[in-house]
């Protein structure tokens, strides 16, 4: 089986110049945690996502700094928050996306998303045009409905 | 793609034209290739910085083909005590970060008392200063930038004159013990130093420094110093800062702190220690952080393999591995005694004019290169001065302190700065031109160099 056979087609997108908060109220209004971005060309330039959003507004300095608890909310993050409708999708995205081919086997998307510690995976065409997107459950859920 | 191609082309000229220029003007085959080849690893850091070691890899590798040096002599000249000593000391940073001993720092200093600008501007440049020479210059600006940053969001003030006065104050910090800068060990191990004679030393140049800088930062930026003064005062005080964050008060904390200190400890008497057990000089001050690291993997066993894998940063480290053995290359064909006999025709056998020399060639070229490339290329120069006859203790302090304070001078002047303004440039979006560091860097490491030369040349202790 492919994973063309199985992939959500249906696939709600954003573009690269929409504003981020507006892309943000609309990953609250789907209940869904990311969305791709793509530009006029229908070709996948990146990822908009929850974690993306958390590691804009808290300091990027946090991880090095180490084990501690935040008492209070920081006034950087209040300001970050605030300021959060001036930057674009583009701006926030993360451009370095992993993506499966349209004609790959079900064993190597369940491969790709192992090794790469995904939950779901943009699927592209030959051409890097955006066709679809995988869940990590759809492809368990095939591979058990092939054996069993 | 072709500012890169331009980049490639401008480096192999130079060095090519370095190769040719030594070989016309005297040095035979392989000292030119040394020289070359070591050139080619220097603009790699200066072009290239992201992928620098692969530079790194192809000089080495040609040196060996070529056989200007042999395997046996490559891995003598490689420093491995160097490398070992900065792989214990990432270790332990990596456990006292996991363990929040760093976040412990930042809440101190968020939680100074009746705060004002001035008394600020002090706590950031001693904090620093002291942090840089305990740790090292590049884990401490990250905690510092984290607090400047906190203090400065919190009383809505430019962050950058605050985080330019921490550095400055780190890179001088760096300078007074043998753990503040990757140059301080090198030497250290290269010239027989021990941390003794840093403490008696390098510790005071970099303290008058400091105070020193502390006047002339105070002076420069009132300004922003009285912009800060008003915020205060309209802000209250920082009774949010004081309760932003905590650390859990683990015992794990409690015991991370006891190894470090313990390690500090047995440095600082390492030398002693090696008298009392007949042990051969440096041997303890450079095993210490290795018999640490061994406890603590020991201790949280679980988490052995990430110290290793992801505390210990093996892309420097690797650098610095080939770089030494592409420094010791120039000692082990001779470029680098014909270099010494050269300098000493130009500066005579003065050693007040040679130690003044070494200074300001170190400072200089630490303002523009990774000062461990510099060192690296000076150590050998250095060595080849004993066959002339000089005392060489001068020049040894006079390239440490020079390859410290000249990383102040621009704004790549030293990685603490290029991490500073990077956390900067990620959490502000602003962006520091060139000039608007230079002029306080410059007046910050002229004057600071002018007092090392002054108590080099001048203090018997030094001669």
């Amino acid at each position: 089986m492919k994973v063309k056979e199985i992939m959500i087609k249906d696939v709600f997108t954003l573009s690269p110049g929409m504003n981020a908060k507006e892309a943000l109220d609309l990953l609250a209004e789907k209940k869904i945690s990311g969305l791709p971005v793509v530009d006029e060309n229908k070709k996948l330039v990146g990822m908009f996502t929850e974690k993306e959003v958390l590691a804009r507004i808290l300091p990027t300095y946090v991880e090095a700094v180490g084990k501690f608890i935040y008492e209070e909310n920081p006034k950087a993050v209040k300001q970050k928050v605030i300021s959060f409708a001036s930057f674009t999708v583009e701006q926030i995205m993360r451009k370095n996306v992993v993506t499966v081919n349209e004609d790959a086997t079900l064993c190597e998307v369940a491969h790709v998303i192992l090794t790469q510690k995904a939950r779901r995976l943009p699927v592209v065409n030959k051409d890097s045009g955006m066709v679809g997107i995988v869940l990590r459950g759809d492809v368990i859920k095939h591979l058990f409905a092939e054996y069993i | 793609m072709k500012n890169i191609l331009s980049r490639f082309i401008l480096l192999f000229f130079i060095s090519l034209s370095l190769g040719f220029f030594s070989y016309s003007s005297g040095l035979n085959f392989h000292q030119s290739m040394s020289i070359g080849i070591f050139s080619i690893s220097i603009l790699g850091t200066l072009f290239f910085w992201s992928f620098r070691l692969s530079f790194a890899f192809l000089g080495t590798a040609i040196l060996m083909m070529t056989r200007t040096i042999d395997l046996e002599h490559l891995i003598r000249f490689a420093s491995l005590e160097v490398i070992l000593f900065l792989i214990g000391m990432m270790i332990i940073i990596g456990l006292l970060k996991d363990e929040g001993f760093f976040a412990w720092i930042v809440s101190l200093i968020l939680r100074i008392p009746n705060l004002t600008a001035k008394k600020f501007v002090f706590s950031i440049s001693v904090f620093s200063a002291l942090l840089a020479c305990a740790v090292d210059e590049v884990t401490s600006i990250i905690f510092m930038v984290a607090a400047i940053l906190e203090i400065c969001d919190y009383f809505e003030v430019d962050p950058l004159p605050f985080i330019i006065i921490s550095v400055l104050a780190t890179n001088i910090g760096s300078a007074a013990t043998v753990l503040g800068n990757p140059i301080g060990i090198l030497i250290a191990s290269k010239a027989g130093l021990t941390f003794e004679d840093f403490i008696f030393k390098s510790f005071p140049v970099a303290f008058i420094s400091l105070f020193v800088v502390i006047a002339i930062v105070m002076f420069w930026y009132r300004k922003s110093m009285d912009k800060l003064d008003a915020h205060i005062k309209e802000f209250g005080s920082n009774e949010m800062l004081i309760k932003l964050i905590s650390i859990p008060a683990e015992k794990s904390l409690k015991i991370s702190l006891a190894i470090f200190a313990g390690t500090l400890i047995v440095i600082s008497f390492h030398h002693r220690l090696e008298i009392l057990w007949k042990l051969d000089l440096n041997t303890v001050l450079l095993v210490m952080p290795l018999f640490s690291s061994g406890i603590i993997m020991i201790w949280r066993r679980a988490k052995a393999r990430d110290f290793i894998e992801k505390d210990v940063e093996w892309w420097t480290l690797l650098f610095f591995l080939l770089l030494f053995a592409q420094a010791g290359t120039l000692k082990y064909t001779g470029a680098t005694d014909v270099l010494a006999q050269r300098i000493v025709g130009i500066t005579g056998h003065s050693p007040h004019i040679l130690t003044g020399a070494i200074l300001w060639m170190s400072t200089i070229g630490s303002s523009l290169l990774d000062n461990v490339v510099l060192v690296a290329a000076f150590i050998p120069i250095v060595q080849g001065f004993q066959s002339l006859n000089l005392n060489l203790q001068p020049l040894w302090w006079a390239l440490l302190l020079g390859g410290c304070f000249g990383g102040n001078i621009t704004v790549v002047g030293s990685t603490a700065n290029i991490v500073a303004l990077g956390i900067l440039e990620k959490e502000k979006r602003i962006h520091i031109n060139f000039f608007r560091w230079f002029w306080i860097g410059l007046t910050v490491g002229v004057i600071t160099t002018c007092i090392a030369w002054l108590l080099l040349v001048t203090l018997p202790i030094y001669h």
